[in-house]
């Protein structure tokens, strides 16, 4: 192989990107699509099949169209293990019971929330929500605890 | 999980029955899925009885009733499916099930 | 050490900020609700500890013994698709722990669903996660992901594909969406190339995939091969807070 043959094989080599790379690149270009907007401030009025979509219960996905993706193994975070262990320990105990879970967490939320929060992330709200709905804390003094936790974290200047 | 309501449990169907799946108002809540609304299918198992989901969900004290699992054929529910001898089973409550009219059957 | 402008004497370094890391909001949320549950007597902490205990133990090994007793024994397989609450027991698995009743989310209503050669079962809940925890641990992420539920029950062969797993269009592909109380589990069917194999050989090829159906037990497979996303804290990791030693 001639020597520039071999420069041209190393670069190549170089500007090739490696397999994750590439499939990040390709779902990050497949990602950009254009989208139909309707603006929505305060609307008048919906259609029928518009207003079964908005009140539709969130969690009900099955049959909705979706593209192939990678399926992978996620490692269970410290603070989700200790989610699970909490919301299963408050029905244990008779604070609720997991259908109300699964309402609070998977169809209350919101579809911006039902789409954006992390999965144990919606239990954790649902817990919380669910304690302060059925008047077992005060929502002013879950803030100070949140505050307070949060402060033993704090990074001293 | 537990209720205090004293009612024998509804429990209208077999195995063997065929159903349709009723299409109702599903403001709030429900646990039966949009895509097996109004199809049809045959009881493949009775399960338990126990309180409805939509009462469970809030707290109420519902009516307890019999569970069943109904087997629908995949190309009755999806327009597109292409395999003629796949099938779905899904779990309902006695109240979201009708029996099928047997002179229609 | 005194500066040149008479600075006041330290004698010592100052020791560097601690470093920190960066703490998720979850996991401030998760210590709030906590302590706030705990203050209000709404369960102890000895009760969270039992119910952590049983959450740390829990994993698919059950499920995978249960099926290769099934397999070696038809008088066991009959009770797995019969009683299979009982049948559990002897794999260690009761049902009603760790609260003498079941835990809150799995119920104990379980249901072992039989592969033949004309029939292949997999399992999704369409509407959440619903998995049969006592037997099988903690759900794969992907499964509680909307894209697996959304696809699994309309599109199962291609969903099924991108495991790896082909199923002949003769054979019944049925979806077993568990949406309400019963919670299921697939036994797949016995593999060619197993004959006098021990049980503990059996179970190492009936991972927690075959077990949901997307996969089929082989002789050699012994594990489900995806990419795996690394927790940030994973359990037993999370920062301490300030002024707690490591």
């Amino acid at each position: 192989m001639s020597k520039s043959m071999l420069a041209i094989n190393r670069s190549w080599g170089k500007v090739m990107a490696s397999r994750p790379e590439l499939r990040e690149q390709h779902e990050l270009i497949g990602s950009i699509q254009p989208a139909l907007h309707y603006p929505q401030n305060w609307t008048y009025a919906t259609s029928h099949s518009m207003f079964k979509a908005y009140t539709h219960p969130l969690h009900d996905v099955g049959g909705q169209p979706d593209v192939p993706v990678y399926y992978e193994e996620k490692e269970e975070e410290d603070w989700e293990l200790r989610t699970y262990v909490l919301c299963e320990t408050l029905g244990w105990k008779g604070a609720w019971n997991a259908e109300e879970r699964r309402r609070r967490a998977d169809v209350d939320i919101g579809y911006t929330q039902y789409l954006g929060i992390p999965y144990y992330g919606r239990w954790l709200l649902a817990a919380a929500r669910m304690l302060v709905d059925n008047k077992h804390i005060k929502v002013y003094e879950l803030q100070q605890k949140i505050d307070e936790v949060r402060a033993r974290y704090v990074k001293q200047q | 999980m537990s209720s205090s309501s004293k009612n024998t449990p509804v429990c209208r169907f077999k195995v063997g029955d065929r159903v349709r799946i009723k299409d109702q108002s599903w403001l709030f809540y429900s646990r039966v899925q949009l895509y097996a609304r109004g199809v049809e299918g045959t009881i493949a198992r009775l399960n338990y009885t126990d309180l409805v989901a939509e009462d469970e969900t809030f707290n109420v004290e519902g009516e307890i009733e019999q569970h069943y699992i109904v087997q629908f054929r995949q190309q009755d529910l999806w327009p597109e499916y292409a395999f003629p001898n796949d099938t779905l089973q899904s779990e309902y409550p006695d109240r979201w099930l009708e029996p099928l009219n047997n002179s229609q059957a | 050490m005194t500066t040149a402008t008479g600075g006041h004497d330290h004698g010592h370094i100052h020791p560097p900020a601690p470093q920190v890391e960066e703490i998720s909001d979850y996991s401030v949320l998760e210590i709030a609700l906590r302590e706030l549950a705990i203050e209000h007597g709404l369960f102890t902490a000895e009760e969270h500890l039992h119910f952590t205990e049983w959450a740390e133990k829990i994993g698919p090994a059950s499920g995978s013994r249960l099926v290769a007793k099934a397999w070696l024994d038809p008088e066991f397989k009959k009770l797995c698709l019969t009683d299979a609450n009982a049948a559990s027991k002897a794999v260690g698995v009761d049902w009603l722990d760790p609260t003498g009743a079941g835990t809150p989310s799995d119920y104990t209503h379980f249901v072992v669903l039989e592969d033949t050669p004309t029939l292949h079962h997999v399992i999704v809940c369409t509407l959440c996660s619903c998995y049969p925890r006592p037997m099988l641990g903690n759900s794969p992420y992907w499964y509680r992901s909307t894209n697996y539920r959304r696809r699994l029950v309309r599109w199962p062969r291609p969903v099924l594909s991108e495991f790896g797993l082909i199923v002949p269009p003769e054979v019944e592909v049925r979806v077993e969406d568990s949406n309400q109380k019963c919670r299921f589990m697939v036994m797949p069917m016995r593999p060619e190339g197993t004959d006098g194999w021990t049980e503990d050989q059996l179970a190492e090829i009936v991972t927690r995939d075959c077990m949901i159906g997307v996969a089929s037990p082989k002789p050699g497979r012994t594990a489900d091969k995806h990419p795996i996303h690394k927790a940030r804290h994973p359990v037993g990791h999370e920062p301490k807070p300030m002024g707690v030693a490591e």
